[in-house]
């Protein structure tokens, strides 16, 4: 058993402030993910949990219990360093070893204890040799290891994949989420790969510049992204944004001039905005088709990436440079092409001028 | 690819081999002044090479000197307890200042370093009232405490700056696991602070053997305590100066100094920390 509650945590670096009233619930077994881009207090947010930085204010909770000031082992959390933090000088065995040998484990329960970490992690015929013979996943695998092997209520990665190559992280992103399974313990994963984020996590927390932009499942953040900022940055390739006057608001949803296609009536819960005022429209790459009709949206096709399964055309569309479709199979697009796409009414994402989203009220159901 | 083109090899090793021959020459005087018979350093002209070269000297200074292995025994002596009491004060000293905060740390710092600028000589008299007041005059200890005290700073200067090269995440990861802050120095800083603590050590060791003679003979004044250098000056008498074995006596005693060094040398060069981190 083991749930996590932060509650209005505020974190200040002298006359910075990092972290601004963080307040969330992690229930037990739980994988979290927190994500944002570099600099927005992740580290420090994982920091604050695991008890190696004091909260300016605010309250961690651990199984109900207020730790904000206790030491970091009568939290029973493990950490895994976004560097790995092993000891040089130490074969991989005692590395994997050492929390137990600062516990004064008993040797013979050490020894098995040890034995049976290596041999989730494979790491049974590399024991003898020091960290800077390992590769970068086998390094990676000593650090959990040794975050393991004390059995910890909480689990604490700081962008534990960062430095491995892409096919790597890819397999450690499996063996991470079958670890989290097989441990049955609460895990909370800082990274700033939205794709660590969405295939991992149970529950995302999206940071930007120290604030909470939203908490909830992946399919939840990609399907309902509260704000403007979530709405760009889960998903890939990224949301295009097309700012729109509103024309009329009513029952229906909202009443919008987009470029190229004009009037169209968007499917969502209007909250409060006046008539007139911009709004920012987000369509995402995905729900882009080619239209064949000739009609909707003109794409000036500038670079295409086809990449078998799909392709990616960017191009540019009325005012907006940076355009982006995600058509089907290897479509039948050239580059310097003129070429029109439809769009779902359901499919559009409305944000007021504040990067506040209105509730869109068509969308695929989420499979639990 | 070669660092070096083959013109800048060559400069590179003219600069040694100048550079080489300036520290190295008077040792080799040193050496061969070691060899001649006594009248033969005051002939003239002089001459560099001459038949009658022996080690005869090597076997007359314990004869002149009964005390001389007594003398080399302590110089060693005093230079080890002084390295040993000074690291005593360093480790903990260069630790905190190179991982904690506190209120005038940086004061603390410059003070160290302004200390260093008085040479031990300055503060002879003051040192003198104080270890007579403490009983320590004529002893070993009045040679290796104020030793130690004069190594300290620049011990803690070079000690932190290597300290603070070890990545703190593994401190901050012992810390974690419930190490206490003396179970992290001792099992994780210290093994990995190898290279520095030597270098640390050698300096110290080297500070120490050099500054023996001033506190040797302004503290002590007991002939079985002095160390080498003091006790040297026996070989200089009312007379004439023994010059060949006061040089055979030099170079004896600095062989077992050199042990150490060779024996040292290449953990100075090891580098322990690769695999700590990423990247
Ligand atoms: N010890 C510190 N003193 C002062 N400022 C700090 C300290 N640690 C972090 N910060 C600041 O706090 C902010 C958040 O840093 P943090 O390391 O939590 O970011 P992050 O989200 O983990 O970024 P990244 O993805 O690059 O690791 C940054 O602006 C950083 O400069
Ligand atoms: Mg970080």
């Amino acid at each position: 058993m083991a749930t996590v509650s932060l509650k209005s945590i505020n974190k200040w670096f002298d006359s910075s402030q990092v972290l601004y009233d963080i307040s969330i619930d992690i229930e037990d077994k739980e994988f979290v993910v927190f994500v944002g881009p570099s600099g927005c207090g992740k580290t420090t947010l994982l920091r604050i949990v695991a008890g190696l930085e004091d909260v300016s204010s605010g309250e961690v909770e651990i199984d109900g219990i207020d730790v904000s000031s206790a030491h970091p082992i009568e939290r029973g959390i493990s950490m895994v360093f976004q560097s790995y933090a092993l000891y040089p000088h130490l074969s991989v065995f005692e590395n994997i070893a050492f929390p137990l040998r600062v516990a004064k484990t008993p040797k013979a329960k050490l020894q098995e204890m040890v034995m049976r970490a290596a041999d989730i992690l494979r790491l049974t015929d590399r024991l003898e040799h020091k960290p800077g013979q390992l590769s970068g996943g086998q390094r990676q695998r000593v650090a959990i290891g040794r975050s393991i092997v004390r059995q910890p209520k909480v689990f604490l990665f700081d962008e534990p994949l960062s430095n491995l190559d892409a096919a790597l992280r890819g397999e450690m992103r499996v063996e991470l989420s079958k670890l989290h399974k097989s441990l049955n313990a609460t895990m909370i994963y800082v990274t700033h790969d939205q794709v660590e984020a969405m295939t991992m996590a149970d529950r995302i927390m999206v940071l930007s510049e120290g604030k909470l932009e939203q908490f909830g499942t992946p399919m939840d953040l990609y399907h309902h992204p509260k704000t403007k900022f979530v709405a760009g940055f889960i998903g890939h390739p990224k949301m295009n944004f097309l700012t729109a006057s509103c024309l009329s608001i009513d029952s229906d949803g909202v009443k919008v001039e987009l470029p190229a296609i004009g009037k169209q009536l968007l499917p969502v819960e209007p909250i409060k905005v006046n008539q007139g005022e911009e709004l920012e429209v987000g369509v995402r790459p995905e729900d882009l088709m080619l239209s064949e009709t000739g009609k909707g949206l003109p794409l000036k096709v500038d670079v295409l990436e086809r990449l078998g399964g799909s392709t990616l055309v960017y191009g540019s569309l009325d005012k907006y440079p940076n355009f982006c479709a995600m058509l089907q199979g290897d479509a039948n697009v050239r580059e310097g092409e003129l070429v029109n796409l439809d769009v779902k009414p359901a499919s559009f994402h409305v944000f007021d001028s504040n990067g506040n989203a209105m509730k869109r009220r068509e969308v695929p159901e989420i499979l639990k | 690819m070669e660092r070096f083109t083959f013109v800048q090899k060559i400069f590179l090793y003219l600069g040694i081999a100048v550079f080489l021959t300036f520290m190295l020459l008077p040792f080799f005087e040193m050496f061969m002044a070691s060899l001649r018979p006594l009248q033969h350093l005051f002939r003239s002209p002089y001459q560099f090479w001459s038949d009658d070269m022996s080690f005869q000297a090597y076997s007359d200074i314990w004869e002149t000197v009964p005390l001389l292995g007594r003398y080399i025994f302590n110089s060693v002596f005093l230079a080890s307890v002084t390295t040993f009491l000074c690291m005593m004060f360093v480790i903990p000293a260069a630790y905190s200042f190179a991982r904690f905060k506190f209120k005038g740390k940086t004061i603390s710092l410059g003070l160290f370093l302004g200390v260093n600028m008085f040479a031990g000589a300055v503060l002879l008299i003051p040192l003198y009232k104080l270890l007579r007041s403490m009983g320590l005059l004529n002893t070993y200890a009045a040679m290796f405490v104020p030793g130690a005290a004069f190594l300290v700073p620049t011990g803690i200067w070079l000690l932190k700056a290597y300290l603070e090269k070890i990545p703190i995440e593994l401190e901050e990861s012992a810390w974690i696991d419930g190490a206490s802050r003396m179970y992290i120095l001792r099992r994780v800083v210290l093994p990995l602070a190898v290279p520095g603590l030597i270098v640390v050590g050698v300096a110290s060791f080297i500070g120490a053997y050099a500054q023996q003679f001033l506190f040797a003979i302004t503290f002590n004044q007991k002939r079985e305590y002095m160390p080498l250098p003091a006790g040297i000056f026996e070989f200089v008498g009312y007379q004439s100066v023994i010059w060949n074995q006061l040089m055979a006596a030099s170079i004896v005693g600095i062989i077992p100094v050199l042990i150490i060094f060779l024996f040292l040398q290449k953990y100075l060069v090891k580098g322990l920390t690769k695999g700590a981190v990423k990247g």
